[in-house]
């Protein structure tokens, strides 16, 4: 598996996702800044050399959407943040320790944020 | 000569015993995968059964798929003879225990959806995949 210490070398597309689309429109100004890290944390994550830095991005970018188009309600949304959660801690605790930090910054700093961003969205 | 002799067979018997253990180590651990294998399938068919949109939420059953679920669990803890999955098997148990508090919650007040089903399928087969190391 490749390290997510490693810097990235691939350029995210910056491509308005339905996501980006989606957190343009909220107008709550007290999760704007939460909601400019976020972004520029999953669009970092989603051009990571790591593979499970990368799927942990999509999914919880593809949840959010469901969020937002209520298949999902926020209850279940928790739900599948914890369950990555507990799935990613193995990994980052895995990581050497100077890798860690970005490691942990890109799966469970994003998700602790998700969380916010989830509650602007609906 | 003798004592050429007994070198030999000591070196023979280390031989053999590293190479039996080798075999046994990994029909452990194919052992150990296969109940990783067979619990991944009791928790797909245990959300199957229960994360239907619009089905009455029949609690009898409910308890008695957790009290199997949590049988099974237990048994692969107890016995698995590959040691070091044992945390594995702790953190699958956790899943399960997880899932099925949710799945409750949400049944017995009518609010499950297709995604909910897909979505926790999805993060089942993901866990089980890295339990396994894929």
């Amino acid at each position: 598996m490749p390290s997510a210490g490693k810097k990235k070398h691939k350029k995210p597309s910056r491509k308005k996702s339905e996501l980006d689309s989606a957190l343009d429109q909220v107008g709550d100004e007290s999760v704007a800044a939460a909601t400019k890290e976020f972004q520029d944390l999953l669009s970092e994550a989603k051009g990571d050399t790591s593979e499970l830095i990368r799927q942990n991005a999509e999914e919880v970018e593809r949840r959010l959407v469901l969020l937002k188009k209520r298949k999902i309600d926020k209850e279940d949304f928790d739900h599948f943040i914890e369950n990555q959660k507990r799935d990613l801690r193995v990994f980052v605790d895995g990581q050497p320790a100077q890798a860690q930090e970005r490691a942990e910054k890109l799966t469970l700093r994003i998700l602790e944020i998700a969380a916010k961003v989830a509650i602007a969205l609906i | 000569m003798n004592s050429t002799l007994n070198s030999r067979y000591a070196f023979l018997c280390a031989a053999a015993i590293f190479i039996a253990s080798c075999g046994t180590a990994t029909f452990t651990k194919t052992g150990s995968d296969a109940t990783i294998e067979s619990l991944r399938s009791f928790e797909l068919a245990f959300i199957d059964q229960f994360a239907v949109p619009g089905k009455k939420f029949n609690a009898t059953a409910f308890n008695a798929k957790v009290n199997e679920g949590n049988a099974k669990f237990q048994e692969a803890i107890a016995n698995d003879q590959f040691t070091a999955r044992r945390p594995v098997f702790v953190d699958l148990k956790a899943q399960f225990d997880a899932d099925a508090a949710h799945l409750k919650s949400k049944a017995t007040r009518g609010k499950i959806t297709p995604a909910l089903a897909s979505e926790m399928k999805k993060d089942v087969n993901k866990i089980y995949d890295h339990a396994l190391g894929r």
